[in-house]
């Protein structure tokens, strides 16, 4: 298996707030990877500062090798990673079709031919479950759609990294384990890699091959996702001191 | 050497005089972006207006600058509240900041209203008219004070601790200061966000009318209208980043730097006060570049 | 290599080479103060197309984009007056220095957003002005008086051919990739930069085109006159008219700065024999009114609710 993104030792403070404190990961190509933690552990800090939108204080980030950290973010999107927002920013005096298509023609995915590229950006917004939608302004589209246009956006830039912040939020039961069966299928198809940020945590432990935990900027835990759940440090973390010592 | 060094510090207490009118002046600017986030690009011409408010008092009621200060305030704060309502309120109703659209409204309509002031005031004045008061001077050392310029100043200082005090220790004034920061939770607080915009704005405006009074000292040659918004506009916008938008002692730092660099700066530049001007409004470009949160901390 | 069928072009922009193609077929014939009209009107469209690419097309409001137009006219004055170039090469001079001065100042200016970006703009004008003050190569105080003789119809042609230009490359912009990259920084700059918009380089190119035509249409409008004059030259004013031209008309349309010219243009003649003194007090007015109630100018407007006209007019 090869090792796509690696982030080695990597810190970030803010003035005087350490937000990302010595974590290192690594990513496999194809494979996803889970990153949980409680609010405020620095985890949407580390996805920025994998897509070039801050650089790290200290520490490295590879891809293949090759150093990307301090790279510019349209750099990091042609190297083949991109990230969604956690509150979806679509363009919103464009339709979703639009929107789609800055992504295939600005990506890492040579389409430079604008016919091409609406065609491309109808497929993959076919593909999110948003067909029919397309060519309507995507200021009246709902936050959830806005979610599933967040995520064709970065599926037609062609990356074969998606870091993608909390796109299972605010989902309800049977939205959920649509939008997971969905994310399942096309990761199967497409065969992308992703870091996925997340708090819902079935989400995250059915679609990952390998779970990373933060607290606190630092990383706490790390293994497969039925291990790590069982982890006391992991449970501490999330729900006290008291619970960690809890009987399992 | 002993020349150089009197000239020196004449121009450093000049200078410094200067700068405190331009920090009132300044501090207007200061208010009005504070409440509305936006930058009122006709900001000069209100300067302007409160310039001939107080010529036309000193024309007709005998008024110098320093009198004129009270009324100027208050038919500020009336403009200002018609400000607010006329181009802000539609954008704003009580959300936290315009959008992109918005903020390119704002700055094109009221580009618009400052050409618009302009070419009103030319059609009425067709050459600058001014302000006589001449109350005297003193020399200390090697230094010429005029009193003008030392009164202005005591004046601006004074309007700013005043309005600062006004922000810090009145019930009104950190409703107005809570609005800058977090405008749902004023409203959780029962207040009445559209009313504390209008008066923030007001205040903004009461300033900076005010300053345009104290500023006609400062305005040997009268007041030209094809100059002064255009060139006091900039200034107020250089010293607002200079001394930190939001921050209320900014307008003062900012406003000595400013005043300094003009005063000081002619000395080496064979006294050429228009480059030494132009100079000092350049230094917005590297303080947007290294330092956009101002030069205090 | 597809083919490009004249249909496809759009009826706005066929429309518009039809206006421009009937213009230069009956300027010989025209009366001459009907000619002058038609190149004044073609000199503030060009510079409403110059100053579209900036602030209608990218979003960033240019408050100094008189500078352009100044650094163009100054061009021609010195080309035509110092080194006894043909006019048109001095019009070709004043273009490129402000393209190369877009250039420079753009690299610096287009950090800033917003607010910033509109006054650092017209504090370079402002420096520019004071700058050239000092030039005693460009007259300094007292300017560049010139001697050129009566040519309307050279001026007509040369005007029309940078028209027809700058209207060409809003459309390739507006109908290509290009296009949509600006369009997304427009929307969401950051956002934009995520998907892979290299927004700095994009930036630079539509300021430095904007910088470019408006040069090239200062170059024409000093070619008409008889000299250039600081305190003219740089004043607001030519910045208020460009700017109301593209809010009027509709910012980031291909329509919009046409249709604003000829609204400001021919209003501000009528204007003129009736108020004199008054006419920008009117088009400020103008300005104000649209801007705060109709932002999307006249062509947005219409288009928005006039669905039916979505096909024809853009």
């Amino acid at each position: 298996m090869k090792r796509a993104l690696a982030v080695s030792n990597v810190h970030k403070s803010f003035g005087g707030v350490r937000a990302v404190r010595g974590v290192s990961l690594a990513l496999e190509e194809g494979h996803v990877l889970g990153l949980i933690g409680p609010n405020g552990s620095g985890k949407t800090t580390l996805l920025n500062l994998i897509a070039g939108l801050a650089k790290p204080s200290k520490g490295e980030i590879t891809l293949d090798g090759r150093r990307i950290d301090g790279l510019a973010p349209h750099r990091i999107v042609a190297a083949g990673i991109a990230k969604t927002h956690q509150i979806p920013r679509p363009f919103l005096s464009m339709t979703g079709r639009e929107n789609v298509a800055v992504a295939a023609l600005y990506g890492s995915n040579e389409t430079r031919d604008l016919p091409e590229a609406m065609e491309t950006a109808g497929r993959v917004l076919g593909l999110v479950g948003l067909a029919g939608k397309e060519d309507v302004a995507s200021s009246s589209l709902t936050v959830q759609q806005r979610k599933r246009l967040e995520f064709a956006r970065v599926l037609a830039t062609g990356a074969r990294i998606l870091l993608l912040d909390e796109i299972f939020a605010g989902l309800s039961q049977d939205e959920l384990r649509d939008a997971v069966a969905l994310f399942a299928r096309l990761q199967g198809e497409l065969g992308f890699g992703a870091l996925v940020v997340e708090h819902v945590m079935r989400a995250v432990l059915t679609v990952s091959q390998h779970v990373v935990v933060m607290e606190e900027g630092s990383k706490i835990a790390e293994g497969p996702p039925q291990e790590v759940v069982q982890n006391p440090a992991v449970i501490e973390a999330y729900l006290g001191p008291e619970a960690g010592r809890a009987p399992p | 050497m002993a020349d150089f060094a009197a000239l020196f510090l004449a121009d450093l207490v000049l200078g410094l005089l200067l700068g405190c009118v331009l920090a009132v002046i300044a501090h207007g600017l200061n208010i009005i972006w504070g409440v509305a986030k936006v930058v009122n690009i006709a900001h000069g011409e209100f300067i302007m207006l409160g310039a001939y408010g107080a010529y036309f008092l000193y024309l007709y009621a005998g008024f110098n600058p320093l009198l004129s200060v009270p009324i100027d305030a208050a038919i500020g704060l009336a403009v200002g509240v018609g400000f607010y309502f006329g181009f802000l309120h539609r954008e704003l109703r009580g959300k936290e900041s315009m959008g992109l659209q918005s903020e390119l409204v704002t700055l094109v309509s009221t580009f618009g209203l400052s050409l618009v002031i302009v070419n009103v005031a030319q059609s009425i004045w067709e050459h600058p008219v001014g302000i006589l008061w001449s109350p005297g001077s003193a020399q200390i050392g090697p230094v010429l004070v005029p009193f003008g310029g030392l009164y202005v100043a005591v004046v601006s200082v004074a309007l700013i601790a005043l309005t600062d005090l006004f922000l810090t220790r009145t019930y009104l004034g950190n409703a107005i200061r809570a609005y800058t920061q977090d405008i749902p939770a004023t409203q959780l607080m029962g207040i009445n966000p559209t009313f504390v915009a209008a008066v923030g704005i007001g205040m903004g405006f009461s300033v900076t009318m005010a300053g345009g009074a104290l500023l006609t000292v400062w305005l040997p040659t009268g007041i030209d209208p094809t100059r002064i918004g255009i060139l006091y506009a900039p200034i107020s916008f250089v010293i607002v980043v200079l001394g930190g938008p939001g921050k209320m002692w900014g307008s003062l730092v900012g406003g000595l730097t400013i005043g300094l660099i003009i005063n000081v700066g002619q000395l080496f530049l064979g006294g050429n006060i228009a480059l030494a001007t132009a100079v000092a409004v350049l230094t917005l470009i590297p303080i947007l570049l290294f330092r956009p949160e101002g030069i205090l901390r | 290599m597809r083919r490009l069928s004249l249909r496809a072009l759009g009826p706005t922009l066929l429309g518009i080479l039809a206006f421009l193609g009937v213009l230069a077929a009956v300027a010989g014939w025209m009366p001459l103060v009907l000619l002058t009209l038609v190149i004044n009107l073609l000199i503030f469209a060009a510079l409403a197309y110059s100053i579209n690419f900036i602030t209608g097309l990218t979003g960033y409001v240019s408050f100094g984009h008189v500078l352009f137009m100044a650094v163009g006219g100054y061009g021609l004055a010195y080309g035509v007056g110092t080194l006894h170039w043909h006019p048109v090469a001095g019009v070709a001079l004043g273009a490129l220095v402000s393209l190369a001065l877009a250039l420079g100042i753009g690299a610096v200016t287009l950090r800033f957003r917003g607010v910033y970006f509109a006054i650092a703009s017209q504090v370079t004008a402002l420096a520019g002005f004071y700058i050239v003050l000092e030039i005693q190569e460009l007259g300094g105080g007292q300017g560049i008086v010139l001697n050129v003789g009566f040519e309307p119809i050279a001026w007509f042609y040369t005007i029309w051919v940078i028209l027809a230009i700058e209207v060409g490359i809003t459309y390739w912009i507006t109908h290509g990739r290009l296009g949509y990259g600006i369009r997304s920084i427009r929307a969401d700059e950051d956002a934009a930069k995520t998907l892979g918009v290299h927004a700095a380089a994009l930036k630079l190119v539509l300021f430095a085109i904007s910088g470019l035509f408006a040069g090239a249409a200062g170059g024409v409008y000093y070619w008409q006159g008889s000299g250039i004059f600081p305190n003219d030259a740089f004043s607001l004013t030519f910045s208020l008219i460009m700017l109301a031209m593209i809010v009027i008309g509709g910012l980031g349309t291909l329509l919009g700065p046409l249709f604003g010219a000829l609204a400001v243009y021919l209003s501000s003649q009528y204007f003129l024999t009736v108020l004199i003194g008054f006419e920008f007090v009117i088009i400020g007015l103008l300005v104000i009114v649209i801007a705060l109630f109709l932002p999307e100018g006249i062509v947005g407007t219409l288009r928005k609710y006039v669905p039916e006209l979505r096909g024809l007019i853009e």
